[in-house]
C-alpha cells in the first residue's frame, strides 16, 4: 500500500471512530430511572403475588434466575412534569418475553414461549405506560419474565423508566446494532458471497474467492439466526443446529483463508479443522436433550483457539510479508476473535468479565456481529484489491502489447517503404539498361553499317537518304513508345498512328486503321511497347518501299490476354517470301522471338499480310504502402 | 488571293527547302525567308504574312517570343511551328504562345504545303500525346468523369466547350479523327477546325494564367 492510501485508510479509520464515540453519551449522559433494586419471587403466579409474599426477595438489577417463571418487583417514582411527556419502559433484552403490570393494572404483554412455539427476542423492547395508571410519587412495576431457550435462563435486565425523549434514541441504537446491522449482514453477506463464489467458479485457481465467498455466504446464514423473533418449537432445533454449524463452519473456513493468505495451507490441517466443524453439528444431533447446552458451552469454546491461531497465523504473515494489506487483516482478525471471545464470555454470564466491567456486561452487547463483518470487510476489500490489481495488470500488458504492435507495423511498413524504393530504383536503373542496350543494338548498328556501306561506296543518293529516313523512323518511334507520361499503350499507339497516317497518306496509301482495346488503360511496359511498333513500323515501311500498295489495312485488337497486330496490304506481294523484306523481315522475327510473340507473314493474295500476336503480360501487382497510385491525369497535371 | 508565307529557319538547308515548297505551290506566296529573329521581327512590322512558319531553336531570340510578337502584331496570322518529334513540351509552349500548328522538321516539300494549306482552311493537326498536354493545362483529367461521381475538378470552370472536351479526351486515348467524328457525328474536318479553337483558347488561357502568376509574383 502505498503511503498516499495509507494515509487516507487512516483518516477513514479515524472517521470511523469518531462515528462510533458519538454514541456513547447516549449512553452515558441518561437522566432516566435506572432501578438498580428489585424483589424477585420465583413462581408462576398469573397475577402479581401480594407484596407481603414471604417468597420475595431483595436482589439487585440485572438480576438472573433459573426458575422457568420469575416476578420482579420494581419501584420508581414519578413526578408529573409541565409537558405532561409520554413515560415508557425500556427494556434492553427480554429473551423469552413476558408481562408488565403498572400499579396493578396489566399494560404490555411480550409474546411468550409455549409448548408449540419458541421466542427468542433479539431486539429491545420500548413499552409504554399509560398516564392515567402513573402516579405522582410512588409507583410500582412488576415484571413477569419467561425463560427463553437460549441462553437457557432467566432474569431481568437493566430496565430504564422514563420519557419518550430519553428512551427512543437508547431503543433505536440498540435496535439498529441488534437488528439492523444483522438484516444488512444477512442481505450484503449473501450478495457479496454469491459473487465471489461465482468468481472462483469460473476460475478455480483462485481458491481464496472461493473460501471467501463460502466465509461470508457462512456468515450470512449464521446471521440469519438473529433475524427471526419467533417460530413454531418444531423448526428450533433446526434452527440452533443451523446457528452452530455456520458458527462453527465461519471460523474454520475464515482459519484456512488465513492460512492460504499466508501461503501456509496444508491438507492435513485443513481436514482436521474441518472434522472439528463436523464435530459440533454431530453432538448436536446425538446429544439429546442437554445438546444445545453441550455444544454451546464446550463445542465452541474449543474454537477459540481456533480463533487465536487465526491470530497468530495473520500475525506472523503480516510480520513476513510486512504489506498494509496483511496488517489489516491480522489487526481485522484480532478485533474479531476478541469480540468473539468476548461475546462469548457475556453469553455465559462469565465473571472473567462481569467483574471486570460489570456495566457494560449487563447490557448483554454483542460485537462478533460487527468484528466479523469489519473482518469481512477488509477481506472483501483486499480481494477486489487485488482484483482490481490484476485487471491493471493485464490492461497494462495489452496497452504495452498494442504499443509493441503498433511498433512493429511501423518498422514493416518503413521496410516496406524501403523496398518499394529499391524496387523503383531498379526499375529505373533496368529501364536505363534496357534503353540503352536498344540504342546500341538499334539506331546505333543502323547508323555504323550505314556509314561503313556509304564509306564503301555501297549507297547511292536514295540508299543514303533511305538510310537516314529510317534511322529517324528509329528514333521517332523510340520516341512515341518511352515519352509517354504513362504506360498507356493506347497512347503509344496513338502517336504512331497519328505519325504514320500522315506519312502513308503523302506516300499515296490510303491507311485504314482499326484499334479494337478495351476502354481502359492498356498498362504495357515502355521497352515492350518500342519492340511490338518496331515491328509494326518495319511492316509499314517495307510496305511504302515495296509493296506498291494503294490501300493498307492495320488493326490493333486485344484479345483477353494478349495483343494481336495485323498489317495488310493490297500492293504486289512478292513471289519469294524470303525476298520479301530482306533485313527488315529478319529484323521483325528477331524482335518478335526476343518478345515472346508469335510472328506470321503470308502472302496474300492480294498483297502480304503480317500478323504479331503478344502474350500480354500479368498486372503488377500494387506496391505496398502505395495504396492509391496517381491516376494518369494527376500525374500530367503535376508536370504541367 | 494567295496566302503569303513568311519562313523563319536558322537551318539553311531547312531554309532552302522551306522556302522551295512555298514557291513550287502556286496558292502559295513567299513573303520571306529569314534565319534570325530580329529579321522576322523586322519583316513582321513591314508586311503581315497570312502564315509564319517558324523554328524554335533561333540563334538571336527565343522562337516563343517571336510567336507570341507575330500574334499579338496580327491575330489573323496563322503559326506553323517547326518540330522535331512533334510532342514535346516546345509544341505546347508555342501554342501557348500562339501556334496553331505544327510541322516535323523532315516533312517533304508536298507535305510542307499541305500542312500550310490545312491551317489556312482552318484545321490544326493534333497527336494524342498533345491532346493530353492540353487537357492537363487545363486541369481536366483524361478520363471522363463517372456519371455518379462528383464533376471533374475544373471541369465546370474550364474555357473549353464539352464538345472540345470530349475531342480532346478521344485523341488522347489513340483514336484517329475519322473514329472521333464519327462517334460525335461530325466530319474529321469539323474535328480539326475544333482542334484549332482549343489552340487558342489555351493561349486565351495561358496569357491569363501568365497575368494572374504575375501579379501573385509582384511582377504587376
Amino acid at each position: 500500500m502505498k503511503p498516499g492510501r495509507w494515509a487516507c485508510f487512516r483518516r477513514h479509520l479515524l472517521f470511523a471512530l469518531a462515528l462510533g464515540a458519538a454514541w456513547l453519551p447516549l449512553l452515558a449522559g441518561a437522566v432516566a430511572i435506572v432501578p438498580a433494586h428489585a424483589w424477585e419471587l420465583d413462581g408462576d403466579e398469573a397475577r402479581p403475588p401480594p407484596d407481603d409474599d414471604p417468597r420475595w426477595r431483595e436482589t439487585r438489577l440485572p438480576d438472573s434466575t433459573r426458575a422457568h417463571v420469575a416476578w420482579y418487583r420494581v419501584e420508581f417514582d414519578h413526578v408529573r412534569d409541565k409537558d405532561d411527556a409520554l413515560w415508557m419502559l425500556y427494556l434492553p433484552y427480554m429473551y423469552g418475553g413476558g408481562r408488565v403490570w403498572l400499579n396493578g393494572e396489566a399494560v404490555a404483554a411480550v409474546l411468550e414461549g409455549s409448548a408449540t412455539r419458541r421466542v427468542r427476542w433479539e431486539r429491545p423492547l420500548l413499552l409504554p405506560l399509560p398516564q392515567s395508571l402513573l402516579r405522582d410519587g410512588g409507583n410500582v412495576l412488576h415484571l413477569r419474565p419467561v425463560a427463553a431457550h437460549q441462553p437457557n435462563g432467566n432474569g431481568l435486565a437493566p430496565i430504564v423508566v422514563g420519557t419518550q425523549d430519553e428512551l427512543q434514541p437508547r431503543f433505536e441504537q440498540r435496535l439498529f446494532f441488534v437488528r439492523t446491522v444483522p438484516v444488512i449482514t444477512v442481505v450484503a453477506g449473501s450478495v457479496v458471497g454469491l459473487f465471489f463464489m461465482f468468481i472462483w467458479l469460473r476460475r478455480r485457481q483462485e481458491v481464496l474467492y472461493g473460501l471467501f465467498g463460502v466465509a461470508v455466504l457462512l456468515w450470512a446464514l449464521r446471521t440469519t439466526t438473529f433475524v427471526f423473533d419467533s417460530m413454531p418449537a418444531a423448526v428450533w432445533p433446526l434452527w440452533r443446529l443451523l446457528y452452530h454449524a455456520t458458527t462453527g463452519g465461519f471460523v474454520i473456513v475464515m482459519t484456512l483463508f488465513a492460512l492460504a493468505m499466508a501461503g501456509w495451507y496444508r491438507r492435513r490441517v485443513a481436514l482436521g479443522l474441518f472434522a472439528y466443524w463436523l464435530l459440533g453439528p454431530l453432538l448436536f444431533l446425538l446429544g439429546g436433550a442437554q445438546s444445545d447446552e453441550l455444544v454451546g458451552r464446550w463445542w465452541e469454546l474449543g474454537l477459540i483457539p481456533i480463533g487465536l491461531s487465526m491470530i497468530v497465523i495473520t500475525a506472523a504473515a503480516a510480520w513476513r510479508q510486512r504489506s498494509a494489506g496483511t496488517l489489516a487483516i491480522a489487526l481485522a482478525v484480532t478485533l474479531a476473535v476478541a469480540a468473539g471471545v468476548h461475546d462469548y464470555l457475556v453469553a455465559w454470564s462469565s465473571p472473567l468479565i462481569a467483574g471486570l466491567l460489570p456495566k457494560w456486561t449487563e447490557q448483554r452487547f454483542f460485537l462478533l456481529h460487527h468484528g466479523a463483518n469489519l473482518l469481512l470487510l477488509v477481506m472483501g476489500a483486499l480481494l477486489t484489491l487485488r482484483f482490481v490489481r490484476s485487471l491493471e495488470g493485464v490492461e497494462e500488458a495489452n496497452r504495452s502489447l498494442e504499443a509493441r504492435v503498433a511498433q512493429r507495423e511501423a518498422e514493416i511498413d518503413a521496410s516496406y517503404r524501403r523496398i518499394a524504393a529499391l524496387q523503383r530504383a531498379q526499375a529505373t536503373t533496368d529501364e536505363r539498361q534496357r534503353i540503352m542496350q536498344d540504342l546500341h543494338d538499334g539506331l546505333g548498328s543502323q547508323l555504323f553499317t550505314s556509314l561503313l556501306r556509304a564509306e564503301r561506296g555501297a549507297l547511292d543518293r536514295t540508299d543514303i537518304a533511305d538510310a537516314l529516313r529510317s534511322a529517324i523512323d528509329e528514333m521517332r518511334v523510340a520516341i512515341e513508345a518511352l515519352a509517354s507520361d504513362e504506360q498507356d499503350f493506347r497512347t503509344a499507339f496513338g502517336n504512331f498512328r497519328f505519325r504514320w497516317d500522315q506519312r502513308l497518306r503523302d506516300a499515296g496509301v490510303t491507311p485504314r486503321w482499326q484499334v479494337e482495346v478495351p476502354d481502359a488503360v492498356l498498362d504495357v511496359p515502355a521497352h515492350d511497347a518500342l519492340q511490338l511498333l518496331r515491328i509494326v513500323q518495319e511492316a509499314l515501311t517495307n510496305v511504302l518501299r515495296h509493296a506498291r500498295a494503294r490501300h493498307v489495312q492495320i488493326s490493333l485488337r486485344q484479345r483477353s490476354d494478349r495483343l494481336e497486330f495485323e498489317v495488310r496490304d493490297d500492293g504486289v506481294g512478292c513471289a519469294v517470301p524470303a525476298q520479301a523484306g530482306g533485313r527488315g523481315l529478319s529484323n521483325m522475327v528477331a524482335r518478335a522471338d526476343k518478345l515472346g510473340a508469335q510472328l506470321r507473314v503470308e502472302p496474300g493474295p492480294p498483297g502480304m499480310r503480317v500478323s504479331l500476336a503478344w502474350p500480354l503480360p500479368p498486372p503488377p501487382p500494387p506496391p505496398p504502402g502505395d495504396r492509391t497510385p496517381a491516376t494518369s491525369g494527376d500525374v500530367i497535371a503535376a508536370e504541367a | 488571293m494567295r496566302t503569303s508565307v513568311l519562313i523563319v529557319e536558322d537551318e539553311p538547308e531547312f531554309l532552302r527547302r522551306f522556302s522551295d515548297a512555298v514557291t513550287s505551290d502556286a496558292g502559295l506566296q513567299l513573303l520571306a525567308a529569314v534565319s534570325t529573329g530580329r529579321a522576322g521581327l523586322a519583316m513582321l512590322s513591314a508586311e503581315p504574312p497570312d502564315v509564319m512558319l517558324v523554328d524554335l531553336g533561333l540563334p538571336d531570340m527565343d522562337g516563343v517570343t517571336l510567336i507570341r510578337h507575330a500574334v499579338s502584331l496580327h491575330p489573323a496570322c496563322d503559326v506553323l511551328v517547326v518540330t522535331m518529334f512533334g510532342d514535346d513540351q516546345h509544341v505546347l509552349s508555342s501554342i501557348e504562345a500562339g501556334a496553331t500548328g505544327y510541322l516535323l522538321k523532315d516533312a517533304c516539300g508536298d507535305r510542307i504545303a499541305a500542312a500550310i494549306h490545312e491551317i489556312r482552311c482552318g484545321g490544326s493537326p493534333i497527336s494524342p500525346s498533345i491532346a493530353r498536354r492540353v487537357l492537363a493545362r487545363f486541369r481536366i483529367t483524361p478520363a471522363p468523369p463517372q456519371p455518379s461521381a462528383s464533376p471533374a475538378v475544373g471541369a465546370e470552370d474550364s474555357p473549353l466547350s464539352p464538345r472540345e472536351t470530349e475531342i480532346l479526351r478521344l485523341v488522347a486515348k489513340g483514336l484517329d479523327f475519322d473514329t472521333v467524328g464519327e462517334l460525335l457525328g461530325i466530319s474529321p474536318h469539323t474535328v480539326v477546325t475544333h482542334v484549332k479553337k482549343i489552340y487558342r483558347k489555351l493561349a486565351v488561357h495561358s496569357r491569363g494564367e501568365a497575368v494572374y502568376e504575375a501579379g501573385q509574383m509582384g511582377l504587376l
